[in-house]
């Protein structure tokens, strides 16, 4: 395994009961390459991404994020990650402004009521920062998840569905975001329907079929 | 990250959720008030009884709101995948659970010290001289209860059938708890026996601390599936 690994499965397993969902995974994806994958509803992408994220353990192999295993790193994977969940992970009664603050805590990164006014203008939340989030509309919760990302300042984010939900602005912000993480040599991986779109995002594009990983396009390197 | 940080962020997480919510505090309220009111209902007119009773009614009552409580303050969590994104920052699952832990316990606490002049009203039972030790059992069994129950709200919060489940679940172990409180608060209120209060206090401490270092240590099986 290369040193610069930011993720690396070696023959990873997971199932569901009785059914086996992702059948012996084995990928290596660099420090700072975007990543996209693809995969029919129930293929198991999301598995893979909490795997990843240390919400699940596998029943097999290993899953390593820059060198640390997801079942006995947790912790140290944890510090490195950031996840942007379908719905957009938000508490319905703070608001996002309390979110950052929450976030920041957590993480011991700066709590910083400047920076969090300007990032949440960014994705477009300046109006409704200090609104409870059961007044927002989905697309604003996907956009709150966005700030969230970008405040946690990690190595490698894990994206489920990241353009769901967003109108075509938000879809852009997202696009924009995903290259600029690439300019600071942030890894990505994305969960995704949105084939065209993170495609051109994307160094690399995977497919996940019948719990197995294949290129989309074999002259592609993750 | 300070750990104790994290807890605090987790418990003001949860009580700002309740504050502006006020979802458990309604049906907790109602439930408490409602079970006293039937249980002395139901015991009648005969004082000695009724003052026998009160601390028994009382424990049933915070047992029962206990386990609402407890249930709902996962229901938050869970909706859009709140729970699983806090479990991605770098916080300690045991962090996690302290954090509602205390939330939780304070809650209850509050709701206890709410509930304990109405049971004296009700019950027509006499404030004890000792009073200081009966707000300490009050926090030790609530202590012991909320351990328990957020312990277990945490390991059903998945399942569908979880309001079913987590009362199955849990009563079996926080008996001890519950015979404990009673029998600490009864000896203060009925007979003003201190050093039989004591005994059952020292007891309660015991489980408290037995089951603390337990939930602590293994709630991160709970959590990671």
């Amino acid at each position: 395994m290369p040193d610069d690994a930011a993720i690396a499965l070696h023959g990873l397993v997971r199932g569901y009961g009785r059914r086996a969902v992702l059948k012996g995974l084995d990928l290596e994806v660099s420090q700072g390459k975007v990543v996209a994958l693809f995969g029919a509803n129930g293929a198991g992408k999301t598995t893979l991404l909490r795997l990843l994220a240390t919400r699940l353990r596998p029943s097999g192999g290993r899953a390593l994020v820059f060198g640390h295993d997801v079942v006995t790193s947790g912790h140290e994977v944890r510090r490195r990650i950031a996840t942007l969940a379908v719905f957009g992970g938000a508490y319905a009664t703070l608001t996002a402004r309390e979110h950052l603050r929450l976030d920041a805590a957590l993480r011991d990164t700066p709590n910083d009521d400047e920076a969090f006014t300007a990032l949440l203008g960014r994705v477009g939340l300046a109006d409704a920062a200090d609104a409870l989030v059961r007044t927002y509309s989905s697309g604003m919760r996907k956009r709150l998840g966005l700030a969230r990302l970008l405040a946690a300042d990690a190595d490698l984010w894990l994206l489920d569905e990241p353009h769901a939900a967003l109108d075509h602005d938000g879809q852009d912000l997202l696009d924009a975001l995903v290259a600029e993480a690439r300019g600071r040599a942030t890894t990505v991986l994305m969960a995704t329907h949105e084939r065209d779109r993170s495609r051109r995002l994307a160094d690399a594009s995977l497919v996940l079929d019948d719990g197995r990983l294949r290129l989309l396009d074999p002259g592609e390197s993750p | 990250m300070n750990d104790l940080l994290a807890v605090l962020w987790v418990a003001r997480k949860d009580l700002l959720h309740e504050t502006r919510s006020k979802a458990t505090t309604v049906a907790t309220l109602f439930f408490s008030a409602v079970t006293l009111v039937v249980l002395a209902f139901a015991i009648g007119q005969d004082e000695s009884l009724l003052r026998g009773a009160a601390t028994g009614a009382l424990w049933v009552a915070l047992a029962f709101a206990g386990v609402i409580s407890a249930a709902q303050s996962y229901q938050a969590d869970l909706e859009d995948g709140a729970f699983d994104h806090l479990l991605t920052t770098p916080v300690p699952r045991a962090a996690v659970y302290v954090g509602k832990l205390l939330a939780n316990w304070l809650f209850m606490l509050l709701l206890g010290l709410l509930m304990l002049p109405v049971t004296f009203v009700l019950y027509g039972a006499a404030w004890p001289t000792a009073w200081p030790w009966l707000l300490a059992t009050l926090a030790l069994g609530t202590l012991g209860f909320a351990l328990i129950a957020v312990f277990y709200a945490g390991l059903t919060a998945n399942l569908r059938a979880r309001e079913s489940l987590l009362p199955v679940l849990m009563f079996p172990i926080v008996v001890p708890i519950l015979l404990a409180s009673v029998r600490a608060s009864g000896a203060l209120v009925g007979s003003d026996d201190l050093a039989l209060a004591q005994g059952w206090l020292r007891l309660l401490v015991g489980f408290d601390l037995v089951y603390a270092v337990l939930c602590t240590a293994i709630y991160h099986f709970v959590v990671e599936e």
